[in-house]
C-alpha cells in the first residue's frame, strides 16, 4: 500500500488538541536498541574500514566494536536510567533475547517495555519471510517477558509495502518507522489500523555519530534544542519527543556524559512525562 | 572458528573486578602504529582521492602523505614520549625494520615494546599464505630487536576465521583485534588460549580523523572525556584506556599539540599507570581469578 493510501496529509496546526494528564506539555520516550550482529553477514555499520578498502569477511573489528555495547556500554547507560528513574523502551532483535540474557533480565527487572526490532539486524526487504520474522520476534519476546510486544521498529526503520499490514495481523498495536510527525498518527492497513508513534532519526545516535560524524557533545546540544522547541510548540497541543540510543555508540565512555546531560535537561522540567511507547499509545487512543 | 565459539557473551557487571597494584585506577596503553605502504598497490588510506575518483597507480600523493609520518611526524612522537618517560607499544609492519631501520632502531633503543602488525599494510584476508606471513613478521622483528613479540594486531584489526589459531601456534600471547571490552579477556583457539587486550577504535586517529573527519582538537576532548569516565569507574574496577596513533596523522604539526594536551592533563592525576601490552598481559594473567 502506498503511504498516501495509509494516511491523509494532515497539517499539525489543524488537528484536535491533544492534552496530556496533569497539564503536561510533552511526553518523552527513550528507546534503547539492542541488536545481535551476525558475524557471517556484512556488518550493519562500521567504524573502521580495512586498509585499501573492500569489505572482507569475517569483519571481526566492527563486530567486536558493536559487541562492546552489549558487554560494557549497556551497563553504563543503565545507571543513567536508574539515576533519573526513567523507564526505557527496549527495541530488541528477536535473536538477541537468547544471546544477551543479562540485558533482558536487567530490562525486565526495571519494567521496561520490549518492542520487536526484527528477528535479526537485517533490512526487512532482505528478510526471506517477513511474516515469519515478525512472528518469531513476538514469540521470543513473549517467551522472555510473558507478554506479546505491542510495538515494532524495523531494523534501520525499513519496511516493505506490506509491513504495517503484517504487523497489525500479527497483533502489534504500534509501529515506529514513520518519522513524519510530532504526534501519533493512525495508519490504515488491509485489516485493523495501526498507530505510528513519533520515533526519531534526528536525535538518534546512529544518524548523528556514525553517518553525520558529529562530536559526542552534539547529541546533548541537539537534544536540548529539540526539547526546547517541542516544549514551546506544545503550548497549544501535546507533543511527543523521542530520544534514541544504541549501547555501542552512546555507551562508549566518551559519549555517555552527553546522553546523561540531555536527559538531565528534560528531567528538570516538571510538566514533562517520561513514558514508554505503550503508555503513549494508550493515552493517544484515549484522546481520539 | 566464529567469535561465539571462542568466547561466550559476558556482561562486565557479572565479573569480579580486576585490581591494579598500589590503588591504581587506570592503565593508559599507548600504541604507535608504523606501517609500510607499497607504492605498487592502492594506498591503505587516502587524504586526497584523485580527480573524478579514479584509482591512481602509482598513488604518489597519498604515498607521500603517509611517508611524511616516517620522515617527520614520528620524531614528534619520539620527543613527546621521551619527555614523558613513556615507552609505548609499537605496532609495526615487520618490513619497517628492513625499509626504515632508522625509525625502528629509535623505538628499539628507547625500549618500546614491538608488537607484530603483519609484514606490510594490507588486509589479512588478502595474504596468500597467512602462516608464512606471521612467521616471517615475527622472525624479522626478533632478529631486529632480539626479542620475539608476544603481541599482535592485524592490519586494520583484520582477522580471518583461522588467524587466532595461527597466531597462537606462532607463540603469540595477546591480540588487539577484539575491541569488545574494557578489560582483557581470554579467547579459545585450537592451539591454546589467546588474551585480548582492549585496543581501541574510539581513541584512534584513523576512525576519528580519516573516517569521521573530526577537527584536530576533538582528539583531546574525546580522550579526556574517556579518561574522566574510566578514571571514575576505576575506583571500583581496574580500567584500561588505549590510545592508538599513527605518525602520518597525529604527527602532523596541527595535531601533535592536541595529543600532547591529553598526556599533560592525565599527568595531573594519581593512580594512573602507563603500561605496554606485555605489562598488561602479565598483570592480567597474574591477577585474574584473584577477585
Amino acid at each position: 500500500m502506498l503511504p498516501s493510501e495509509r494516511l491523509d496529509y494532515s497539517p499539525i496546526v489543524q488537528r484536535k488538541r491533544l492534552a496530556l494528564p496533569g497539564g503536561a506539555r510533552l511526553a518523552v520516550w527513550v528507546i534503547v536498541n539492542v541488536e545481535e550482529w551476525d558475524i557471517n553477514e556484512t556488518m550493519p555499520r562500521t567504524v573502521l574500514t580495512p586498509p585499501a578498502g573492500g569489505s572482507p569477511m569475517p569483519d571481526i573489528p566492527n563486530w567486536a566494536w558493536h559487541e562492546y555495547g552489549n558487554r560494557v556500554g549497556f551497563w553504563r547507560m543503565l545507571e543513567v536510567f536508574d539515576d533519573f528513574r526513567i523507564p526505557a523502551v527496549l527495541a530488541i532483535n528477536g535473536s538477541a533475547i537468547a544471546r544477551y540474557g543479562a540485558i533482558v533480565e536487567a530490562a525486565k527487572a526495571r519494567g521496561w517495555e520490549f518492542i520487536g526490532h526484527g528477528f535479526s539486524q537485517k533490512n526487512m526487504q532482505k528478510v526471506a519471510d517477513e511474516r515469519d520474522d515478525i512472528r518469531k520476534t513476538a514469540a521470543a519476546i513473549r517467551a522472555a517477558t510473558g507478554a506479546n510486544p505491542r510495538g515494532w521498529l524495523g531494523p534501520g526503520l525499513t519496511e516493505t509495502w506490506e509491513t504495517p499490514d503484517l504487523l497489525a495481523e500479527e497483533g502489534y498495536d504500534y509501529v515506529c518507522d514513520w518519522v513524519l510527525d510530532d504526534q501519533p498518527v493512525v495508519l490504515k492497513t488491509r485489516g485493523k489500523p495501526i498507530v505510528n508513534l513519533p520515533y526519531t532519526q534526528e536525535c538518534n545516535d546512529v544518524a548523528m555519530m556514525l553517518i553525520q560524524h558529529h562530536k559526542a557533545s552534539e547529541y546533548r546540544d541537539r537534544a536540548i534544542d529539540q526539547f526546547d522547541q517541542l516544549y514551546a510548540d506544545a503550548a497549544g497541543s501535546a507533543r511527543v519527543m523521542a530520544l534514541v540510543v544504541h549501547p555501542y555508540i552512546m555507551g562508549a565512555p566518551h559519549r555517555l556524559r552527553y546522553f546523561r546531560e540531555a536527559l538531565a535537561h528534560a528531567r528538570a522540567h516538571p510538566d514533562v512525562v517520561f513514558w514508554t511507547g505503550a503508555q503513549i499509545l494508550d493515552w493517544y487512543l484515549g484522546q481520539r | 572458528m566464529i567469535p561465539r565459539d571462542r568466547a561466550p557473551y559476558s556482561a562486565i557487571v557479572d565479573r569480579p573486578p580486576l585490581r591494579l597494584p598500589g590503588q591504581a585506577r587506570l592503565v593508559v596503553w599507548t600504541i604507535v602504529n608504523l606501517e609500510f605502504w607499497d607504492i605498487a598497490r592502492p594506498m591503505a588510506r587516502q587524504v586526497l582521492p584523485a580527480p573524478t575518483g579514479q584509482v591512481l597507480l602509482p598513488d604518489v600523493p597519498n604515498w607521500s602523505w603517509h611517508e611524511y609520518g616516517m620522515r617527520v611526524g614520528v620524531w614528534r612522537f619520539f620527543d613527546l614520549f621521551a619527555r614523558l618517560g613513556i615507552r609505548p607499544t609499537l605496532s609495526i609492519n615487520a618490513r619497517v625494520c628492513e625499509d626504515y631501520p632508522r625509525v625502528a632502531r629509535q623505538a628499539r633503543d628507547a625500549g618500546w615494546e614491538f608488537m607484530g602488525h603483519a609484514y606490510e599494510q594490507m588486509p589479512i584476508h588478502r595474504v596468500e599464505d597467512q602462516k608464512a606471513m606471521i612467521e616471517r613478521s615475527l622472525s624479522v622483528i626478533e632478529q631486529f630487536t632480539g626479542t620475539r613479540p608476544v603481541g599482535w594486531l592485524g592490519p586494520g584489526l583484520t582477522q580471518t576465521e583461522e588467524t587466532p589459531e595461527l597466531l597462537a601456534a606462532a607463540g603469540i600471547k595477546y591480540i588487539g583485534d577484539w575491541v569488545y571490552d574494557d578489560e582483557p579477556t581470554e579467547i579459545h583457539t585450537d592451539n591454546g588460549p589467546l588474551v585480548t587486550l582492549p585496543y581501541t577504535v574510539e581513541l584512534n586517529d584513523i576512525p576519528m580523523m580519516l573516517v569521521q573527519h573530526h577537527e584536530s582538537e576533538y582528539f583531546t576532548r574525546r580522550c579526556l572525556d574517556t579518561f574522566d569516565r574510566l578514571y571514575a569507574e576505576g575506583a571500583s574496577r581496574a580500567k584500561v584506556m588505549a590510545i592508538a596513533i599513527h605518525p602520518y596523522i597525529s604527527g602532523q604539526p596541527h595535531r601533535i599539540g592536541y595529543l600532547e594536551a591529553v598526556y599533560d592533563r592525565i599527568a595531573r592525576y594519581d593512580g594512573v599507570l602507563h603500561w605496554n601490552g606485555v605489562e598488561l598481559l602479565d598483570w592480567y594473567l597474574k591477577t585474574r581469578g584473584e577477585g
